[in-house]
């Protein structure tokens, strides 16, 4: 082609690509992986362009701590037209980047600019490139990698010519692509530009003899020497750019190494194990490609391009993850744990483009379709053509729908009400958190002043909470199992400790949770969002802690990003414009002399390709049944069970009575109405976690199964073994239907009152700060008992807590350890172990346990399976001798519902067992059993708990069973002297509210029990409703 | 101290007495102030005037408790006068002034007293709700300010008013130390104190303190039910007489009573209720077998009522188990309720399953139209000899040696 006629097939892939992407990035972008994150950065700089200091996200972090280039230029454009104007801009130019990289690579590769430009179309709509930005929405990358792309020919011309300015536009380009993305460039280095420098030394070796074949390993190696100046200096000068136009990033790094506990990625997975990781990091990215594969390793494989051979081998297998043992032993373990795999399978996949592009031109206008023609004849080619077309086109809208099918964000959230509490009445004086929101709390973060405990960008994390748990943020610990709850309920029983007041809920499942480590419901906003606050936590400070830097680092921060673009850009501009529009310059470059010859298709490689697919395609076909196979609920018994359960996990009800057996005459309503009237943590709150099935008995037409589930709830950890038989009818296997409770009231419409309780304070409408007759007196509380004491090898503080104010109280107990030299060695606050809401005059039983940040110690003994109650004590390395007790009363009108009754107990040895009657208006959804200890003496000496699985239907009656503790406790220290109220001594209220006490007055009605270490018990009621108004 | 030590301090202050002035007109010769008056009232210009001699203007320095600052005086002829900006003429309390000039400064002090107006009244009251019986107490802090948000002198007299139902009482207090304050007890009866203070005719606005009642007293309770029959299924409803505090006051609403029942077997059940207007109700379902219950309630560590003492009859007296041909299906039933009817659903029947005298597993289900059944699944309980005892309102049935097929 005529280098002075513009390339139509570039200008193609322009159009295409600007209108394709352009137009779904709109629909897309959003819901990606990481789009938000990169916006929330982008908003950051738009305020505060040269402080590096962020307090939004984990207690304050610092921006540096990822390449500025993609957020700064966001954040330039959002003062053109806000945030996602300048977030879809420059996804437009990364697009833009992309389609013109991936051209001049592959004219660098092939030498053809015919080719080059199919490889540019081709590019355009691969799989790998779609699912980058439109599923990751990973933007720093993309344009890193096009940038890169775009320095390779100028790389190339440096190295092959030795002229000066092609040394300048290639580190121009480098600096571009590492202060945009800094993973890019160091490993672009070892698989893009060592193989090219091969490349190069191939060039220059050939010549200087006659053919390719002539091309000696001394011919080469004399080339080399020849070119190792050249090598050597751009080596080291990029070695410098790379080091110093992010300085501040890697001065970061170096001082906040990341000592974090490896976060599991779906990309180390085993792809056989794990198909969904399979689909999304291997099958999609490769794509169509999987099937040139033996044609792109034929090419790559020949003479000139060997060393692109040996880097595309490394980045295939390097991209399997954990399916071989092979990316772990090469990469070591630390840099495996690290390192998300899927980058080098997006890297190979872009390697291929060109090779692509060359196959496809040949397929469609070159050597292969004669040969084809020739051999197979003209309709063959057509049919062979047509279904590769619709084969790539096919993987490129699969690509495109996965969001849409599979939606990996939750439904997009109106953030405005969310904003709008925020700046209402202060409510950002605290620190909030978000639950449910998927990446979306990241626009929410951009949007709002208010800060964050939690956050979005795992490598910035700082508090020991998190960096010792393999969670990305708390934000969707559900799914994190052990670690992400166990880490979030650490932040919800002392929130105070981050001045955590505000929690926006898009998940209840994390209701319960909650609930019980002391939290209320404020309301639902007007976009569905609930709202929980905490009591009793002081306001942020208005100077808040930073780790400040350099000067220089922030100028350095804040200018060099910009500043290498505007050199690169006058240092490119010329010849990115002029040779990709092809309108001036007409001098041929050098790598254009090395056209290859696509006259004589190899037969060979057409017949491995030939079996090659055939292969693919066997293997894709037995996928496909398998995946029919386990996916036919009535296959066998075991289907019919597994989809049962799963269909109930996910409450698809007409899916699971589609599996109850049709001869059991339960029609649907039926069902339903069944399922309706069933309530609890098992039931609403719980996840199976893992389910295993044993057929015990199965003859043609009936089965017996056990099935032993796992279920992860907020709370606890459930484990279940349940009993089933099913049928076969018709062929098809249906599981039996089971009883259900019969139970009748014998009400049929009850009238029940209930002291209700409103606080509208006495506030005008100002904004003048907590006007002291706005103030509500805090309820007076009194602490009855408090006591230090050692169970098995951890430490615990039990007691008894009395409202004896004449006003319902929020109570929040915190309790610090001290040794004999007073020295603080362990602070926590009462989580499960007591009714954090007391009436007036009631009294609750509590138990404080010191929890330490989960496995700080032994970072690779963490459990694999999932335990949310799971629990850590804290390692005392002095024994705690003494405690201060500081209780604090809140007004509270919610969450009083003590309509709980305790009937028809029975006692052995063991334990007891009884009912729980719901005596009142509302549901119970959980109910929970404070269990208090006592001696012979009737001293209180434990405090234990336990969460009924079942919800409570009003008037109806839940059995319960509760085994004894077997172990005795030793009372450590019983001195009330340093127990506070409000701030207050103690004693002094005590003998002020209530002077002529009768103590332990109830302790005549304890239960005796036959027990060889207690003698009493006492059994307090509490209850979680899911749904209290 | 010896007197003639006594003397020398005498004559050494009257020494000083009337060398002092001479003394210090010896070196301030050149600036004397004229201005005698060295009180002002807040708010009302305060002018410093010196005469000079030779023509030099002096700045003046003049600090209060709030800052200080500099002055630049006018001159007439050979007068010259520092007016005292507002911000510092308007604040009680002392200005001191010094003038700046070459020699030892010229010092002095004024007094800036606050005028005998009140533009508003501080108030505090706090804690706003006490309990009654005359013990407990809040307290009104009442601070009267001037325009200039002075407080006023001490001495000045502030009226506390205060209405309770139907008394209404003034008491008078002074300022001391800038603020008035004034105990409020409580009253023996419950209600709201509503408080206002006055001072110099100016009236603040209405207070309030709630007067909560004090701990409770003992009580009384009763029962009602529908029928005293022990069917599991009826509610006992349970009721406490209106519980008051020593001073016949009606305990707060939402006041936490918990009830104690204690049954034959001394099992300790337990149902709480909250007040309203005094008295608690609290439920409880009736038991499913012959039981005496003996109820008791209480507001812990303050007040207890009677025990109450109930008996419930046993409504099933007999009941028949018949087994399916692979004894995999036992019925339980028909179950008759007291007057031959068939007993309410949901009555809990457990079938206990023992194999080789141990207890492997308990069933339960609830009553339906009378009858329970108890499917044995064949996965559960493999082929073999069982031994099954079923429990229906404290009533054992025993079936040995059963063979499952």
């Amino acid at each position: 082609m005529n280098p002075a006629t513009s390339n139509k097939h570039l200008i193609l892939a322009l159009l295409i690509g600007i209108v394709f992407h352009g137009t779904s990035i709109f629909f897309t972008l959003e819901t990606t992986y990481d789009a938000l994150i990169h916006l929330f950065f982008a908003e950051h700089y738009a305020g505060s362009w040269f402080e590096p200091w962020n307090y939004k996200w984990y207690t304050g972090f610092t921006v540096m701590s990822y390449p500025p280039l993609v957020h700064q230029s966001i954040a330039a454009l959002s003062f053109i037209g806000g945030l996602k104007f300048g977030m879809f801009t420059v996804a437009l130019i990364a697009i833009v980047l992309f389609i013109t990289g991936a051209y001049r690579f592959s004219l660098l590769i092939t030498s053809s600019r015919t080719v080059a430009g199919y490889a540019a179309i081709l590019a355009v709509l691969s799989s790998s490139f779609v699912e980058t930005l439109h599923v990751f929405g990973q933007l720093p990358s993309i344009i890193g990698i096009s940038i890169l792309m775009h320095s390779l020919p100028e790389i190339y011309l440096w190295l092959k010519t030795g002229r000066l300015r092609y040394l300048f536009t290639s580190l121009s380009l480098i600096s571009v692509t590492v202060t945009s993305h800094h993973v890019t460039p160091i490993f672009g280095m070892v698989f893009f530009i060592f193989p090219l420098i091969g490349t190069v030394i191939m060039d220059v070796s050939r010549t200087q003899v006659n053919t390719m074949k002539e091309v000696t390993f001394k011919i080469f190696l004399a080339s080399f020497f020849k070119l190792f100046k050249r090598i050597v200096t751009f080596g080291l000068l990029s070695l410098v750019i790379i080091i110093t136009c992010i300085l501040p990033y890697w001065i970061n790094s170096k001082k906040n190494p990341i000592t974090q506990v490896p976060i599991p990625h779906g990309s180390r997975d085993n792809f056989m194990e794990i198909t969904s990781s399979g689909l999304v990091f291997f099958l999609i990215p490769w794509g169509v490609l999987l099937i040139l594969l033996p044609y792109i390793f034929y090419r790559y494989y020949s003479k000139r391009y060997l060393f692109f051979g040996f880097s595309i081998t490394i980045l295939t297998v390097l991209g399997t993850g954990g399916t071989t043992p092979i990316p772990r032993l090469f990469l070591g373990e630390t840099a495996f744990n690290i390192l998300t795999l899927d980058r080098f399978t997006l890297w190979a996949s872009i390697m291929s483009i060109p090779l692509f592009g060359e196959f496809v031109y040949r397929l469609a206008e070159g050597d292969l379709k004669t040969l084809i023609q020739a051999k197979l004849g003209a309709i063959y080619h057509r049919i062979i053509g047509g279904l590769f077309a619709g084969l790539f086109l096919f993987m490129t809208i699969f690509t495109m729908s996965l969001n849409y099918f599979r939606p990996s964000q939750p439904q997009k959230i109106k953030m405005l009400p969310i904003v709008n509490f925020l700046n209402q009445d202060q409510h950002d004086h605290w620190r909030y958190m978000t639950l449910g929101f998927g990446d979306q709390m990241a626009w929410l973060a951009a949007q709002t002043k208010a800060l964050s405990v939690d956050g979005n960008y795992h490598s910035a994390r700082r508090l020991p909470e998190l960096t010792t748990r393999p969670i990305e943020r708390l934000e969707n610990s559900k799914f994190k199992g052990v670690e992400g709850i166990g880490s979030l309920q650490q932040f919800l029983t002392t929130p105070e400790k981050y001045n955590f007041k505000y929690i926006f809920s898009n998940d209840k499942f994390y209701d319960p949770i909650l609930y019980f480590c002391g939290w209320q419901r404020l309301r639902q906003l007007e976009n569905g969002i609930q709202v929980w606050e905490k009591l009793n936590v002081p306001p942020l400070s208005s100077i808040l802690p930073k780790e400040d830097v350099g000067r220089w680092q922030k100028i350095l921060w804040g200018i060099m990003p910009f500043t290498t673009v505007l050199i690169a850009f006058i240092l490119n501009i010329q010849l990115m414009w002029i040779r990709a529009l092809k309108t001036g310059r007409k001098t041929i470059p050098d790598y254009l002399q090395f056209q290859n010859n696509y006259t004589v298709f190899n037969r060979n490689v057409l017949r491995i390709t030939h079996v090659w697919s055939l292969f693919v395609a066997v293997i894709v076909c037995y996928g496909i049944h398998l995946f029919y196979i386990k996916n036919d609920s009535h296959h066998s018994p075991d289907n019919a069970i597994l989809a049962y359960y799963d269909a109930i996990d996910f409450k698809r009800y007409e899916k699971a009575h589609s599996l109850i057996n049709p001869k059991s005459n339960l029609p649907l309503a039926q069902y339903m109405l069944e399922i309706s009237v069933t309530d609890g943590l098992l039931s609403s709150y719980a996840k199976l976690d893992a389910i295993t099935t044993k057929i015990t008995a199965q003859s043609d037409t009936l089965a017996a199964v056990v099935v032993s589930t796992k279920w992860i709830t907020p709370l606890e950890k459930i484990s279940k073994t349940d009993y089933r038989t099913l049928a076969k009818v018709n062929g098809k296997w249906y599981v039996n239907p089971e009883d259900i409770n019969l139970d009748l009231p014998p009400d049929q419409f009850y009238a029940g009152n209930t002291t209700a309780y409103f606080n509208q304070g006495r506030r005008r409408i100002s904004t003048e700060q907590t006007h002291h007759e706005d103030v509500l007196k805090q309820p007076v509380l009194e602490i009855l008992y408090a006591k230090l004491v050692k169970y098995q090898k951890s430490y615990a503080l039990i007691g008894e807590i009395q409202n004896v104010d004449n006003v319902p109280a929020d109570v929040v107990l915190k309790a610090t350890l001290y040794n004999d030299a007073n020295k603080t060695l362990a602070t926590y606050n009462a989580k499960y172990q007591i009714k954090h809401k007391l009436m007036p005059k009631e009294v609750s039983a509590f138990r404080i346990n010191f929890e330490g940040i989960a496995w700080s110690k032994t970072q690779d003994s963490i459990p694999k399976t999932f335990n949310p109650d799971e629990f850590t004590p804290v390692e005392f390395e002095e024994q705690p001798t003494k405690f201060n007790l500081q209780a604090a009363g809140n007004v509270s009108g919610s969450d009083l519902y003590k309509k709980s009754v305790l009937s028809h107990l029975k006692f052995s040895k063991e334990g007891f067992s009884g009912q729980l009657f719901n005596s009142g208006l509302k549901e119970i959804t959980i109910p929970q059993l404070l269990i208090s200890y006592f001696d012979s003496s009737k001293t209180l000496v434990w405090v234990d708990h336990v969460f009924v699985k079942e919800g409570i239907r009003q008037q109806r009656q839940q059995y319960f069973e509760y085994k004894f503790e077997k172990d005795s406790v030793s009372i450590i220290n019983e001195d009330m002297t340093n127990c506070f109220v409000n701030g207050l001594p103690n004693s002094d209220i005590a003998d002020k509210v209530i002077p002529n006490r009768i103590k332990d007055q109830t302790y005549s009605q304890l239960q005796a029990i036959t027990h060889p270490v207690y003698s009493y018990i006492k059994i307090e009621t509490n209850a979680y409703l899911g749904h209290p108004d | 101290m010896q007197t003639q030590h006594l003397h020398i301090v005498f004559i050494w202050y009257w020494i000083s007495v009337i060398f002092m002035p001479a003394y210090a007109f010896n070196f301030e010769a050149d600036f004397k102030l004229i201005t005698t008056q060295k009180v002002f009232t807040a708010g009302t210009p305060v002018t410093l005037e010196f005469t000079t001699k030779n023509n030099t203007q002096p700045q003046l320095y003049v600090s209060n408790s709030f800052g200080a600052t500099l002055l630049t005086p006018t001159a007439i002829k050979n007068r010259i006068q520092y007016s005292i900006p507002q911000h510092i003429a308007s604040k009680t309390g002392v200005i001191y002034w010094s003038l700046r000039t070459a020699k030892t400064p010229l010092n002095g002090q004024l007094t800036i007293v606050s005028a005998p107006a009140v533009d508003l009244i501080q108030t505090y009251l706090g804690p706003p709700s006490i309990s009654a019986g005359a013990n407990d107490y809040t307290m009104l802090v009442a601070i009267p300010t001037d325009a200039y948000d002075n407080p006023l002198t001490d001495g000045t007299k502030v009226a506390v008013k205060r209405q309770f139902l139907n008394t209404q009482r003034i008491d008078t207090v002074t300022i001391q130390h800038s603020i008035s304050y004034k105990n409020i007890f409580s009253t023996l009866k419950t209600g709201r104190i509503l408080i206002s203070s006055s001072c110099y005719a100016f009236n603040s606005k209405e207070y309030d303190v709630n007067v909560m009642p004090a701990p409770p007293y003992d009580f009384k309770i009763r029962y009602h039910r529908h029928h005293h029959f022990a069917d599991g299924n009826q509610i006992t409803t349970f009721t406490t007489s209106t519980i008051k505090d020593a001073y016949g006051n009606t305990t707060s609403d939402g006041t936490y009573v918990e009830f104690f029942i204690k049954t034959k077997a001394n099992y300790i059940l337990k149902t709480s209720g909250t007040t309203l207007d005094g008295v608690a109700t609290a439920k409880m379902i009736h038991p499913n077998h012959e039981d005496t219950w003996s109820v008791k309630a209480f507001v812990d560590g303050m007040a207890e009522s009677d025990a109450l003492v109930l008996n419930y009859k046993a409504v099933i007296s007999d009941f028949d188990l018949t087994r399916s041909t692979d004894n995999r299906k036992i019925t339980v039933g028909p179950l008759f309720s007291f007057m031959h009817q068939m007993i309410p659903d949901g009555l809990e029947v457990t079938l206990d399953v023992y194999r080789n005298a141990i207890l492997i597993e308990t069933l339960r289900k609830g009553t339906s139209e009378g009858y329970v059944n108890f499917k044995l699944n064949p996965n559960q309980f493999p082929k073999g000899n069982y031994t099954f005892k079923v429990h229906a309102a404290s009533i054992t049935k025993t079936l040995n040696a059963v063979a499952l097929w």
